[in-house]
């Protein structure tokens, strides 16, 4: 892969895609929190933080939820539509799916729409009741997504067994110990304890607590699984043209982005220790003209503390086998060298299904257009590393955002 | 819909005791998971041949609770990832060397494919592999 693959959008043009509001509500286990509600709710919220009314935006596009296929339906078709009253006026309505890392096929989807002039304003949304929902009926629905009926599911696979493979091999790998593996949890409570969105911002969290709780499914403990949350966030996308005019000053744009897909189901994945991330990195790199040492923060898929560890190698950020150990060290913690996941992560803001990665790049916009609580915010942000996965970790998804400044 | 052909002859192949690998005809290489057309050259000119049933295991873990419906009853049970000697690999269930016990289990341990009954197979349709002792 040595070709140059440019955006065909140049940085500041009156066509270049930037983001200007975001919007979140609280993550954990809020039973009485309606679906439409809250999607209602973060929809205002990113609106406002945008300077924008729902007559604005002409075009919806939805993240997908897993917690039931009625509320999955009410998403295809359209349903935020009415209940935002552009009806009428509003010129598209559709959803982006790829699991874990829908958020950066979104923001491309966007991106382009908005680069072409499919689009002009763009709302993201996403809502998920993983938190509310029946703990069996989800685990029995996630055996069955990233892993083939016919071949695979027979097996008795779920989630938190595709997660202990690829930590094992992860630990195997670069010798990592389990202590080393429990601190990166560690890293993200800390953040999630600067983060009142977060479902764990009382809760401390210690490696010696990690490794006390019970083993669900060697090598992990239960404290190194997902929490199921509820959540829901949404983020505006314009045109640089637009926002000038309306008067925004500074603004979130993509620098570049690189993905790769190397497996569907784990089973054929050639190193569950590397998965995709060299190959993203390097096309994200060749895209931007960055490495990774010209980022600020970075916000990476982290629904287990090895997927993370590997993404940090593949990435660059750490070197190779000592992406755990980098955690371990304090690098990524608040007022370390390189601030990971601010938000705490899916691993402690909570697992909100494919809203984890979207809460990630939420955050990220959120510290790059300066608007994070003070307690958290990265003082002086102005790049940022998003990273996503999907079902059994088949992709890598690499996007790098950059704050700019518009108009004089 | 009536299950593919080529889902119910590797799972005959299980019931009688054989690991049973995709081979094209064409391009005479390996796949696995079976496949419509061959993911390499695309041709339907598909066969099957018996793997040696031995292999490296990539990794494994021990699922302990959590088990998707219907699978209650087998926990604990070990799953591992076995890459085959000839090129390919698959997703499996590990023997334990005692009851309930999967300690002796390393990632990279030289692996071989177990028959298990025609019954069980019917039951849970996928291969079983044990650790080769050293």
């Amino acid at each position: 892969m040595s070709e140059k693959w440019t955006l065909n959008v140049a940085p500041a043009a009156d066509n270049d895609p930037v983001f200007v509001g975001v919007g979140e509500i609280p993550s954990g286990k809020f039973p009485d929190r309606g679906f439409i509600q809250a999607l209602t709710k973060v929809a205002v919220l990113a609106l406002k933080d945008a300077g924008m009314v729902p007559k604005d935006i002409d075009t919806i596009m939805l993240i997908p939820c897993l917690h039931s296929g009625a509320d999955q339906a009410d998403l295809v078709f359209s349903r935020m539509v009415e209940e935002l009253g552009i009806h009428g006026t509003c010129k598209s309505s559709y959803m982006v799916h790829s699991g874990g890392s829908t958020s950066d096929n979104a923001v491309r989807a966007a991106h382009g729409l908005i680069a072409a002039g499919h689009a002009q304003n763009i709302l993201v949304l996403q809502c998920e009741r993983w938190g509310s929902a029946d703990l069996q009926e989800m685990i029995t629905m996630l055996s069955k997504n990233g892993i083939p009926g016919e071949w695979e599911l027979p097996t008795g696979i779920q989630f938190n067994a595709i997660g202990a493979m690829i930590t094992r091999r992860y630990m195997h790998a670069s010798g990592s110990t389990p202590e080393e593996m429990a601190s990166v949890c560690v890293t993200l409570r800390n953040w999630a304890n600067l983060n009142e969105n977060a479902m764990f911002y009382t809760k401390p969290l210690t490696v010696e607590q990690i490794l006390a709780s019970r083993m669900v499914a060697d090598p992990l403990h239960s404290y190194e699984c997902p929490p199921m949350a509820d959540g829901a966030c949404a983020f505006v996308m314009t045109n640089t043209a637009n926002a000038k005019k309306r008067g925004i000053s500074n603004a979130v744009r993509v620098a570049g982005s690189g993905g790769c897909v190397s497996h569907y189901c784990l089973s054929q994945e050639a190193d569950q220790a590397v998965l995709g991330w060299p190959l993203a990195a390097e096309r994200a790199w060749n895209q931007s003209g960055w490495g990774p040492e010209d980022a600020d923060i970075a916000e990476i898929y982290d629904s287990y503390a090895a997927v993370t560890a590997i993404a940090l190698e593949g990435i660059g950020i750490a070197a190779k086998g000592e992406g755990a150990r980098w955690f371990a060290a304090g690098h990524g913690d608040p007022g370390g060298k390189l601030p990971m996941n601010t938000n705490g992560g899916l691993l402690s803001a909570g697992h909100t299904g494919v809203g984890g990665g979207t809460a990630l790049l939420v955050e990220g916009i959120r510290q790059l257009l300066h608007r994070a609580p003070s307690k958290r915010q990265v003082e002086n942000c102005q790049r940022a590393i998003i990273g996503g996965s999907g079902g059994s970790y088949m992709d890598a998804q690499i996007l790098l955002l950059e704050r700019i400044k518009l108009g004089a | 819909m009536q299950t593919p052909k080529i889902v119910t002859e590797f799972r005959a192949g299980l019931s009688d005791g054989k690991l049973l690998v995709q081979l094209c005809k064409d391009c005479g290489k390996p796949n696995m998971w079976p496949r419509y057309a061959c993911p390499h050259c695309q041709s339907e000119n598909l066969d099957w041949q018996h793997s040696g049933g031995v292999g490296t295991l990539h990794s494994f873990c021990v699922l302990r609770q959590g088990a998707p419906e219907g699978f209650e009853e087998d926990l604990p049970y070990a799953i591992g990832v076995v890459k085959l000697d000839e090129g390919v690999q698959l997703a499996v269930r590990l023997v334990p060397s005692a009851p309930d016990d999967w300690s002796e289990y390393q990632c990279d341990d030289r692996v071989e494919f177990v028959a298990v009954s025609a019954d069980q197979i019917e039951k849970r349709p996928c291969a079983a592999f044990k650790r080769i002792a050293d």
